[in-house]
């Protein structure tokens, strides 16, 4: 198998909150190129989390082995790059490999669509390919609202644009926080399906957050799952374990 | 393409503001309220000043200071005062009645009488008047005495100095041209301003006296003789009454009995024994030939000589000082003396005339005394004096001797200034102190120096210091009030842009977390809420100069008539519009420091979910 682009090996995440305390333990994850990875699980069990260390917006607490590796250089030390808290580093190789969708799409309201579509592409300092972005956006059904602002789209077409944002810059792996979570099943599964098709021309990896079992699991190579224990009054763990499905 | 995060921070934090336009709008004219009226305060300020201090400073007659009295101003004091810091312009003048000129139009045969004025390159009555420095032969005139010769700039005049010499009624004239006219506001007396040369020339024809580089026939100013004292020899001693008789009312004060030995020592010469020798002295005093003339007078019918002396005259010649006997007489007063006559006669009225003044009998034992000789001599004085001394004879004395006149020009030359005129072969009384000045300041800020200084020296002096204080004090005033203000308005301009700043960072977490999500980094995200500062900013700075502006332009109507060409009670020099923007931008970038040090707090993973 080829080199994963993320991998990491025994992860502990110790969030505090008040008189609580949150343990995520990760022992192995990867992720390989063009697969789908669905994380999967309860609330307040982890998924987020996890998905915001895969996405270097949050400092693991400690790890063994945390690498993001582009398909033609040589693989970044993450561990060591937070370790010397080198962010500007972070910000470059998340802008450069990683694209995303939030929940609810996560759009800056004072830019229009296009723009909003275009920032990565931007920040990357890569030109727009405004002919690839129009197909992708007919392709979403969201090609009639690229002058419009966020706030006129209806929630559905955000998640698209929001899809298409995360795709738009070429990125390598695409993280997804729950992407369907406020709109309805069948648009929901909808949403979902373009957004694997998507993926899979592009052969872009996807990581997947999601409590919706259903939507996801025929599409997925792999799948994280959390098993939460309340060790005591104020400490809870949660360990994730990820199986390849294929 | 390379990847340039940092520059994608200022268009976003426009269209951030854009979309938020109510707010920006509120921000913009909130710091345009404040800044408005710093720029009309501030404009008004300078406006005013300025036009007070413009009124002044560009009128020269506020830089002037004037005598206040006639009295004698010499040459040194001249030239110490002008390297004085300060003096922009300083010219002597001369006694204001030897100063009138009577000036006649080419083609016209009524004449004005003038005043003269003296000038000199860079005089700012003539220069900041519309007019030019006359050269030698031209004159400048003001606008009431063009009016009164019909004349403008680029005419001829003829100036006619008038006097009366021994009696009779003489003039000169000379023709001159106008090289320009004086604007009115240079004063209202009808004047001719000319080359200080020209007026000295005007004054010495005037009072007798020849200018020669203009053609003009006189008497040279030649110096008189003076002398310590007089040794007085008598056959017959004087009865003690009418010893100290003889002394009144000739202007000698002292009279005693002299011993021979010592009357020869004063004299030069050996004394026969048949004299008593008296010395008549004046203390504190030159005696000149009228106080011998007195004593002569009382004298009459005795065999008397009375021979003046000079004390302590001495010439260098050839590094060597040469101690000369004054001695003139004539046939009688030789053969009483058993010397012979002198060849330049007798002591008298007059000076030796031409070349005998300078005569000198030289010693027969010195090698180079041979005839029709000269050599070169210096002595000191007031001005040091160089001139040759002509040998016209032999001494039958140890000293050379000269001209009791030539001991006489010298001493006086050790108390007036003599100069020794090398053409003519001749001494020349130089000219005595001026009698006036016209100084004027380098700016209205020197005139306070320059007023009390000159004051401090007793000369009493006319300016326009007050004026000028007045200013100074009201600018400084206006100066505090205006900077408490601006302090207040800046305090209040900058609170507000520090509050809204920050607030809007809070607003606008989620945004920011999605910015680094995307792949801002802490330091781009940084420059975010700054670059909304000074866009915030520059807005208002717009809005600020347009209400200014406007209220400027307004104002500035308002109080037209009170105005004059291209005054203005509102306005702004360049430099201070450059420097309140930058001052403005600075602080707005200030203002937003602690928003973009918010901002890169900001942890994406805590607020990319918030709705």
């Amino acid at each position: 198998m080829a080199t994963p682009m993320v991998y990491l090996e025994n992860l502990t995440k110790t969030r505090s909150q008040s008189e609580s305390v949150f343990e995520l333990q990760v022992s192995s994850f990867a992720v390989y190129p063009g697969q789908l990875i669905a994380v999967i699980g309860e609330s307040g069990c982890g998924k987020s989390t996890l998905l915001d260390l895969v996405a270097l917006v949050m400092a693991p607490t400690r790890v063994a082995k945390f690498q993001v590796s582009s398909s033609t250089g040589t693989p970044h030390d993450v561990a060591k790059l937070w370790e010397q808290g080198d962010e500007s580093k972070l910000a470059r190789l998340r802008r450069d490999h990683f694209g995303y969708v939030l929940q609810t799409g996560g759009l800056l309201p004072f830019l229009t669509v296009r723009h909003n579509i275009g920032l990565p592409g931007r920040v990357k300092g890569m030109g727009t390919d405004e002919k690839r972005l129009h197909s992708l956006a007919k392709r979403l059904g969201v090609a009639h609202c690229l002058d419009r602002m966020p706030i006129s789209l209806s929630i559905g077409q955000r998640q698209r644009v929001a899809i298409l944002r995360a795709l738009a810059h070429q990125p390598q792996l695409v993280l997804a926080d729950e992407p369907t979570a406020s709109v309805d099943k069948a648009r929901a599964r909808s949403i979902m399906e373009d957004m694997h098709t998507l993926a899979r021309e592009e052969g872009v990896a996807v990581v997947v957050v999601t409590h919706d079992v259903d939507l996801i699991y025929e599409r997925a190579d792999a799948i994280c799952s959390f098993e939460t224990t309340q060790v005591s009054e104020q400490v809870s763990l949660s360990v994730c374990q990820q199986e390849q499905v294929k | 393409m390379k990847s340039r995060p940092l520059a994608l921070i200022p268009g976003l934090a426009a269209a951030h503001l854009r979309h938020e336009w109510i707010l920006t709008l509120c921000l913009v004219i909130a710091l345009a309220a404040v800044i408005s009226p710093l720029l009309v305060l501030m404009g008004l300020k300078h406006g005013t000043i300025q036009t007070l201090r413009e009124r002044l400073v560009e009128d020269p007659i506020f830089r002037e200071i004037r005598p206040a009295q006639t009295r004698e101003f010499q040459p040194q004091w001249f030239e110490s005062l002008s390297a004085h810091p300060g003096i922009g312009f300083l010219t002597p003048t001369i006694l204001p009645l030897s100063s009138v000129i009577n000036i006649v139009p080419t083609g016209q045969s009524k004449a004005e009488l003038l005043d003269l004025i003296p000038t000199a390159p860079g005089d700012p009555l003539l220069l900041e008047n519309n007019g030019a420095i006359p050269m030698d032969g031209e004159v400048v005139l003001s606008s009431e005495a063009a009016r009164r010769l019909g004349v403008q700039a680029g005419k001829e005049i003829i100036a006619r100095v008038t006097r009366s010499r021994s009696g009779k009624s003489e003039n000169a004239e000379i023709r001159l041209k106008v090289a320009a006219v004086l604007d009115s506001r240079a004063g209202s007396l009808a004047r001719v301003y000319a080359p200080l040369s020209f007026v000295l020339d005007v004054e010495a024809y005037k009072e007798g006296y020849a200018a020669p580089a203009r053609g003009w026939a006189g008497d040279t100013p030649e110096p008189y003789a003076s002398f310590d004292g007089a040794v007085l020899l008598l056959t017959e001693p004087l009865e003690p009454i009418h010893k100290t008789g003889l002394i009144i009312n000739t202007g000698f004060g002292r009279i005693s009995d002299l011993p021979l030995d010592k009357a020869s020592a004063l004299l030069g010469f050996p004394v026969p024994g048949q004299f008593t020798a008296y010395d008549l002295g004046a203390p504190g005093a030159s005696i000149t030939i009228s106080n011998l003339k007195a004593i002569e007078q009382k004298l009459r019918g005795q065999t008397r000589l009375l021979l003046p002396y000079a004390l302590n005259i001495s010439l260098e010649h050839n590094g060597q000082s040469i101690r000369p006997v004054g001695l003139s007489l004539d046939q009688d007063q030789a053969a009483l003396l058993g010397l012979p006559p002198s060849p330049w006669g007798a002591f008298g009225q007059n000076l030796p005339k031409g070349k005998l003044l300078t005569s000198v009998l030289w010693p027969q034992k010195e090698d180079q005394g041979e005839d029709n000789q000269s050599i070169q001599v210096s002595s000191s004085g007031i001005h040091s004096l160089n001139f040759p001394l002509h040998i016209t004879g032999t001494s039958t004395l140890t000293s050379p001797v000269v001209p009791v006149d030539l001991m006489g020009v010298l001493r006086t030359a050790t108390q007036r200034g003599v100069l020794f005129n090398e053409e003519s072969g001749r001494f020349e009384m130089s000219r005595g102190g001026y009698r006036g000045f016209r100084l004027y300041a380098q700016s209205i800020d020197h005139v306070p120096d320059l007023y009390h200084m000159l004051k401090e020296e007793g000369i009493e002096v006319v300016a326009e210091v007050e004026a000028i204080e007045r200013i100074r004090v009201l600018d400084q005033g206006l100066g505090r009030l205006f900077w408490l203000i601006a302090l207040l308005g800046l305090f209040g301009g900058t609170a507000v842009l520090v509050a809204s700043l920050y607030a809007a960072v809070e607003r606008r977490r989620r945004d920011l977390g999605v910015l680094r999500l995307l792949g801002f980094a802490r330091r781009h995200v940084f420059f975010f809420p700054v670059v909304q500062g000074i866009l915030i900013a520059s807005l208002g700075l717009v809005a600020g100069f347009l209400g200014y502006g406007s209220l400027a332009l307004a104002i500035n109507r308002s109080f037209a008539t009170e105005l004059g060409q291209g005054e203005s009670f509102c306005v702004l020099p360049q430099s201070y519009i450059v420097l309140f923007c930058l001052v403005t931008l600075i602080l707005s970038g200030l203002a937003s420091l602690a928003a973009a040090w918010r901002a890169t707090r900001i942890d994406p993973a805590e607020v990319i979910r918030e709705q």
